[in-house]
């Protein structure tokens, strides 16, 4: 029976992501994508990763899946208007390249196809490396947190999982080097819309408290510093919608603190236990749980706060194209 | 057939889809987006080899390294979107074309 | 693994340019620059110290948070990684400085890119953690970090043709680290470690060790702009700006080498095959032609430096056929490897000091010219005689003539296909160098050619000229310390080590 489940659900997410890449209106795509990723989640369920689900469901459908509905804004007018319209035209001029295209193509299914073949021999026969399991067991103790996937996350690989919260400010400032963005947009947007307004009121401190539920769960169960600073971030989106842009309102340095608290603090932290002799990330048992809980607080307040930043960025690149008119 | 082989088997299938839509699909969303299925894929087979290797709790490592990848992965998709859009506020180019 | 010392500089090599960048981000314009600059030089200084640290007393490790491996991450600083940390210290700084007078330079520059500068701290970040890292999942995340870096540094000047190439080459990036990682979660999957050395240990051959191979050789591939997954560099590489260009080219391209090598050598020996390394070299062999015939079509000065790369990121992948030996050959026996060895590190030390000197000098004539169109550079030596004469060291040292580093590396490469009976490699190499002999010498005829008009060349700070002069001549001094540098590599483990092939390879044992 649970098999079944699991079954219907695989064949869910391959027949989504399919899908969400054959739709013909980016619309689709979009919304397909995430269901798509809301199918990943259970998935993740399924396989017992309850703190991977909250992460997949919060950040890559949901954060993505709302850059990605902010995004159709910008093409949607076209692809659902004209896209067919010029694919049909094209259509026609390139009759003549259709047969040298069609070669290449097939060519390249044809080798996916074989490609997948081999993977799956590959996945099927695998064979069983055990994981660690029991190294994490035997060490769980000394790590200061109860949860495994929080140890392994904030001790035991603490240098990726820094390393990965100086990604996502490094996200922020390639969106920035491309260019034609302004942080510290003034807040001309009134916000008019009432709803919108009781919106914000009531999912504000819900989101807040979840958010903190979950960062200090995190400890001992699902949860932590990624699914916390997600749903803070939710908060920073829900004011910017409602034309209260946060990094507006605050001050320029504060915004900075804000942005770089995360990273700078867990690595300042670690440059500190190096001078006490030990190594980066070492934290002393004793107050290894005080110290991950720190770090995970002002990580969350870090990734909340870039996650809104990217929004508020790619929000703002609304503006028409100048030579759309003249090219149409 | 276990819970765990389904999807170490659908992973690789993620992973094929979203490779050939890098390279088939045209729109630069749907390119960001093929990317998204790949990582899906990869994720997916890390955390079915966890679920196999599950004493008391399923091996945390590899949940541990899906977060972060999924992480990773939406600040580059995210980068790759803020630089569709640009190339889009600039030309309005929705992807790529042969001479660019 | 506890033998070896334990040293805080690994840790320090990634975390201060980090912290610095963090700090630069707190600036306007000009602190940011400074901050920039002084973080550069700070990191520079600390990758030579941790060098002679290195020196002094062979390969130092870092067990971060104390957890050893397999659960925890260790660094690790051998004489190898030694030797790229020390190349992105000593490039990086030069680059560094002309970046600062580059983005100074008021009228005819090309403004202020105060993000230039986290940025590049970020990249050499993660280009030290790349080169210590001794994680397989690490490496991915160090990868990221310099994939997003790059392309965020190649779109930072703004044109249309720079978003183009950035979003690209941004999309073969992450394909390539996603087929990176299937590998990774396959290997992860059937030995329950992530750790290079444990890793080389513990690996059994059979089909998943096999395809995870293949997928990971093919995302680092991407990664590399081997063939024929080339196509993203050379738009990204000339749309770039000056100093990105240089880095890009000199710097990152290495970074997923570096890591193409220490895998083959030190992980994937038991699934590796001759018939992989042949086609990895035919792969390399193919780029090094059609590299350096595209070079020679183009019209542009950068569009001939970008297409450069491809061809001599191809030398590179010629070395991977001559360190996979033949059933029956031991590594004892097979006198061809530390020439080979030597080639490959020549090629990358050589590579990065003439490839940043020779894009440096490009933007130079951008800045001179306003455009860098090859008919327009007519009379070069008599207006601008200090670019030309680094464009022709570093052309003298791409070519590989004697004495530059490029031909120590060109005549190592060739002395190693020869010790190891693989000839038909040779034609290949003198090929390759033929035709940068034609590129090269046509950008010197036209230099040297009297100028049709006067007065185009507008001046150019003279600091800059010296900037990219010391790197072409930094090209042909390698060579000098070059017997302290083999020995020095040498008390590493994996330098001159070749694969000693197995008959049985697998029913996938071609790569």
């Amino acid at each position: 029976m649970s098999v079944l489940i699991d079954i219907i659900l695989a064949i869910l997410a391959i027949y989504l992501a399919f899908q969400s890449l054959l739709a013909k209106r980016l619309t689709q795509t979009v919304f397909i994508f995430f269901a798509f990723g809301l199918a990943l989640a259970l998935a993740w369920v399924r396989l017992g990763a309850i703190d991977v689900a909250i992460t997949e469901a919060a950040i890559a459908a949901g954060f993505m899946g709302v850059l990605f509905l902010d995004a159709l804004r910008d093409f949607s007018p076209r692809t659902s208007n004209n896209q067919e319209k010029t694919e049909a035209a094209k259509d026609i001029f390139s009759k003549k390249n259709t047969k040298s295209l069609l070669l290449p193509r097939v060519a390249l299914v044809l080798g996916l196809v074989l490609f997948l073949l081999i993977s799956l021999e590959a996945i099927w026969n695998i064979p069983d490396g055990g994981g660690l399991t029991v190294s994490v067991e035997t060490m769980l103790p000394e790590s200061g947190v109860e949860h495994p996937v929080t140890a392994v996350l904030l001790n035991f690989r603490a240098y990726d999982t820094w390393l990965e919260i100086g990604v996502i400010l490094l996200g922020l400032l390639a969106i920035f080097a491309t260019g034609g963005i302004k942080l510290y947009l003034k807040p001309d947007v009134p916000a008019q819309d009432i709803l919108l307004r009781q919106v914000i009121l009531f999912f504000t401190p819900i989101l807040f408290l979840f958010g903190a539920f979950l960062l200090y769960i995190g400890k001992s169960g699902p949860g932590g510093a990624f699914q916390a600073g997600v749903l803070w971030a939710a908060i920073g989106i829900l004011l910017h919608l409602g034309g209260k842009p946060v990094f507006s309102m605050i001050p320029r340095w504060l915004g900075q603190l804000l942005l770089t608290l995360g990273l700078g603090f867990f690595l300042l932290l670690g440059f500190i236990l190096m001078a006490g002799g030990a190594t980066l990330f070492e934290y002393p048992p004793a107050y290894a749980g005080v110290l991950i809980l720190i770090v995970e607080t002002l990580a969350a307040i870090s990734i909340a706060a870039a996650l809104t930043a990217i929004f508020a960025n790619l929000n703002q690149m609304q503006e028409k194209p100048n030579d759309i008119e003249s090219t149409t | 057939m276990e819970t765990y082989q389904i999807y170490s088997l659908t992973s690789a299938v993620l992973f094929v889809i979203g490779l050939g839509g890098v390279f088939i699909s045209r729109h630069f969303i749907k390119k960001i987006i093929a990317t998204i299925i790949m990582g899906g894929g990869v994720f997916l087979s890390f955390v079915s080899f966890a679920e196999r290797d599950a004493l008391t709790f399923a091996d945390p490592v590899p949940h541990a390294l899906v977060i972060t990848g999924i992480v990773v992965a939406v600040a580059s998709a995210a980068f790759a979107l803020a630089l569709a859009r640009r190339i889009y506020q600039l030309t309005g180019e929705e992807s790529f074309t042969k001479d660019k | 693994m506890t033998d070896l010392l334990t040293s805080p500089y690994p840790a320090l090599l990634v975390g201060l340019p980090v912290l610095l960048a963090t700090l630069s981000l707190f600036f306007r314009t000009r602190g940011k620059a400074l901050v920039g600059l002084l973080g550069c030089l700070l990191t520079a200084g600390l990758a030579i110290v941790a060098f002679i640290e290195v020196a002094q007393h062979g390969t130092v490790i870092h067990i971060l948070g104390g957890w050893e491996p397999p659960l925890g991450i260790m660094l690790r600083m051998d004489s190898l990684a030694a030797v790229f940390i020390g190349m992105t210290a000593v490039v990086g700084v030069f680059i560094s400085l002309y970046a600062w007078q580059y983005f100074r330079a008021d009228e005819s520059g090309p403004g202020e890119f105060p993000l230039f500068w986290p940025l590049w701290l970020f990249l050499w970040a993660g280009l030290n953690g790349l080169f210590l890292s001794n994680d397989l999942f690490n490496l991915f995340v160090t990868i990221e970090v310099i994939g997003i870096c790059a392309v965020a540094l190649a779109v930072l000047s703004g044109k249309t043709t720079a978003m183009f190439a950035g979003l690209r080459y941004l999309l073969a990036a992450i394909t390539g680290s996603m087929a990176y990682l299937f590998g990774v979660a396959l290997i992860y999957g059937s030995t329950g470690t992530l750790d290079l050395g444990l890793l080389g240990q513990v690996l059994e051959p059979g089909t998943t060790t096999t395809f995870a191979l293949l997928v990971i050789t093919f995302g680092l591939m991407v990664k590399m702009a081997g063939f024929p997954f080339h196509f993203w560099l050379p738009p990204a590489h000339s749309a770039a700006l000056a100093p990105v260009s240089a880095l890009l080219s000199a710097l990152v391209v290495k970074g997923a080498f570096y890591i193409l090598l220490r895998l083959w050598m030190e992980v994937f020996g038991v699934s590796i095959t001759y018939a992989a390394g042949q086609l990895i070299g035919l792969a390399g062999a193919i780029a090094v032609i059609w590299g350096s015939w595209q070079a020679f079509m183009q019209t542009s000065l950068k569009l001939i430096v970008a297409h450069s790369s491809v061809a001599q990121l191809g030398y590179l992948l010629m070395i991977f056929p001559l360190l996979i030996l033949a059933p029956g050959v031991t590594a004892d026996s097979a006198d061809w490897l530390s020439p080979a060895w030597t080639a490959g590190i020549f090629q990358v030390i050589a590579h990065a000091f003439a490839k940043a000197s020779f894009f440096l000098s490009a933007g130079l004539i951008i800045m001179a010219l306003g455009h860098d169109r090859i008919e327009s550079l007519r009379d070069l030596v008599g207006n601008m005689r200090i670019t030309a004469m680094a464009i022709g060291l570093a052309g003298v040292s791409l070519i590989g003539l004697p004495p530059s580093g490029g031909f120590m590396a060109k005549w190592m490469l060739l002395k190693g296909i020869f010790l190891s009976g693989q000839w038909w490699w040779a034609p290949v190499v003198l090929a390759g160098s033929l035709l940068t002999a034609g590129y090269v010498f046509m950008l010197l005829r036209l230099a040297f050619a009297p100028a049709r008009e006067m007065g185009t060349f507008k001046p150019v700070p003279k600091s800059l000229e010296i900037v990219a002069l010391i790197l072409a001549l930094g090209s042909f001094l390698i060579v000098f310390p070059a017997d302290y540098m083999i020995q020095f590599l040498e008390s590493t483990g994996v330098f001159g080590s070749g694969i000693e092939s197995i008959v049985e390879g697998g029913a996938y044992g071609n790569d």
